[in-house]
């Protein structure tokens, strides 16, 4: 292990370890099988949303035991957004066409439901046979946009969760657990 | 209902005056006291008050996003009273929050600076340098708040119905004549329906590309657009009471509406203790309109948001949501 510390240990602005290593294998074990039974009849195509999928979706497809194939997709984020009047646009785009294909999305997390529901659109116009969500994480409680989530590891509440993937500022991705970032740290006032 | 704005340029008996107009039309006096009544229902101490006046008042660039909440929700409780009541209101920006309302009579009282710092200098008992540097400094309050919230100057005399000269009419002299505009704009005749109706728009009015009642509108627009997700901006307003003749005495407009989602969202940058009246006012309208999917996005919600974009937390990444407003309009819901 690195600065982070021992797995289940609190790293460094971590306030609460909120899914062990542990918890997050059994449930991905567990989401391979599902995944694997709904596309039994299928070769799906795992598109996976860069970064926050990277862990999430490498461990999880060792888990599918039944053919498939990868891409990714990466979208700009808000955070790079220049001028006021700015859209997201795709950063990194698909090299598989999907017209036809069954298409499963994989996502570290669904907060807002933004960035999956400008992705969706974008797949849906591709005319994918079918169209289907996967999520680590879901924070429901915080959804704008609704996302029709077919597979799901935990739902989360409303605290900045990082690790397994997903980020801070870049930083937390390798953290491998699921962790609560203290507010501190992230310039947030509860009071 | 009807109101009487009186702005007056420090000097001016302003406070004599709308005291004086108050008691001989009937209608209810906004001044300091009420202010400070209002404050407190929102759980804004005398310090706090003063807090927040000095923010603005010190032209402060980067006033906090809670500061402005404050000062804007003072105003909307202001605006509030005004369909409950008939008002006179001393100051406080009331020409530019009821800028353009129905049913409004505004009042500026002036004088050449030489009459008005002798008229401080002999009721503060001051020399005649400190009360010229008070008139300045009051001056120069005053036309900040307004700029501040409305942007607005008061020296403008478009916002004025009735200008009266003060170093040319006694208060006995002026106070006949607001009374006598007061009676020749038909104020004490105006229906109440009349007025709550000309402020809530009838007819939907779609302006998801005009300007916002603050940042975090601003920002949250700015989220949306982002991602494309269609919205319209306060496209409906809900009836939320009426009065025993029909009459709508309250409503509400949430911010937005995301067609898509069939989800509308009101957003509010004030801390949880400080949205009492906002959430009573959405838990009535979920109560009457059970159909209707609202949800409130709170200061909490949209700090996490910028956090999530890594927006929080470091000045040199601050973000233009959180500064200063750059687009003001005054706002009844």
């Amino acid at each position: 292990m690195n600065r982070y510390g021992n797995v289940n240990a609190r790293p460094d602005g971590i306030v609460e370890i909120l899914i062990t290593q542990e918890a997050i294998e059994r449930r991905i074990a567990e989401m391979g099988k599902e995944i694997a039974s709904a596309y039994r009849d299928c070769l799906p195509l795992l598109v996976g949303v860069l970064k926050g999928c990277v862990v999430f979706m490498s461990d999880l497809v060792k888990r599918i035991d039944i053919p498939l194939e990868m891409d990714f997709i990466s979208v700009m984020s808000y955070a790079g957004v220049q001028s006021p009047g700015g859209a997201a646009r795709i950063t990194k785009d698909l090299d598989t066409v999907i017209e036809g294909r069954d298409v499963l999305l994989v996502e570290g997390i669904v907060d807002t439901g933004m960035t999956a529901g400008y992705i969706l659109r974008n797949l849906q116009a591709r005319a994918p046979r079918s169209l289907r969500v996967c999520t680590l994480l879901d924070k429901e409680v915080r959804r704008i946009v609704s996302i029709p989530i077919s597979f799901r590891g935990f739902k989360v509440p409303d605290r900045f969760v990082v690790g397994y993937g997903l980020d801070y500022r870049q930083l937390y991705r390798n953290l491998p657990c699921i962790g609560i970032l203290s507010d501190e740290i992230i310039g947030l006032d509860r009071s | 209902m009807a109101v009487v704005t009186i702005t007056s340029q420090p000097g001016c008996p302003g406070i004599e005056l709308a005291a004086r107009l108050a008691g001989r039309i009937g209608f209810s006096l906004v001044d300091k006291t009420t202010f400070a009544q209002l404050s407190g229902e929102i759980d804004l101490d005398e310090a706090r008050l003063r807090k927040v006046d000095e923010a603005i008042l010190k032209g402060d660039l980067h006033i906090d996003p809670e500061t402005e909440a404050c000062v804007r929700l003072l105003q909307d409780l202001i605006a509030q009273l005004a369909e409950e009541r008939d008002l006179v209101i001393i100051d406080r920006s009331a020409q530019g929050l009821f800028r353009n309302r129905p049913g409004t009579l505004h009042v500026r009282l002036v004088a050449p600076r030489k009459f008005r710092v002798r008229q401080v200098r002999t009721r503060e008992g001051l020399s005649g340098r400190e009360a010229g540097r008070l008139v300045g400094a009051l001056e120069k309050e005053h036309a900040r708040y307004l700029r501040f919230l409305y942007r607005l100057n008061p020296a403008d005399p478009d916002l004025y119905d009735l200008t009266l000269r003060m170093d040319r009419l006694s208060i006995d002299q002026a106070l006949t004549l607001m009374a006598t505009a007061v009676d020749g704009m038909d104020l004490l005749q105006v229906p109440r329906d009349r007025i709550v109706k000309d402020l809530l728009p009838q007819v939907p009015e779609k302006r998801d590309t005009g300007r916002f009642a603050n940042t975090a509108e601003t920002e949250f627009a700015r989220f949306l657009r982002f991602y494309r997700i269609p919205f319209e901006y306060e496209s409906r307003t809900f009836n939320l009471e009426t009065d025993a003749n029909g009459r709508i005495v309250e409503a509400f407009t949430p911010d937005f509406y995301l067609p898509e989602q069939d989800l509308y969202i009101e957003l509010t940058t004030m801390k949880q203790s400080l949205v009492t009246r906002k959430n009573r006012k959405v838990r009535k309208l979920r109560r009457l309109y059970p159909e209707v999917n609202i949800r409130i996005f709170y200061q909490r919600d949209f700090h996490n948001l910028m956090a999530k974009y890594g927006l929080l937390g470091s000045p040199e990444k601050s973000h233009p949501g959180f500064g200063r407003d750059e687009e003001v309009k005054s706002k009844r819901k």
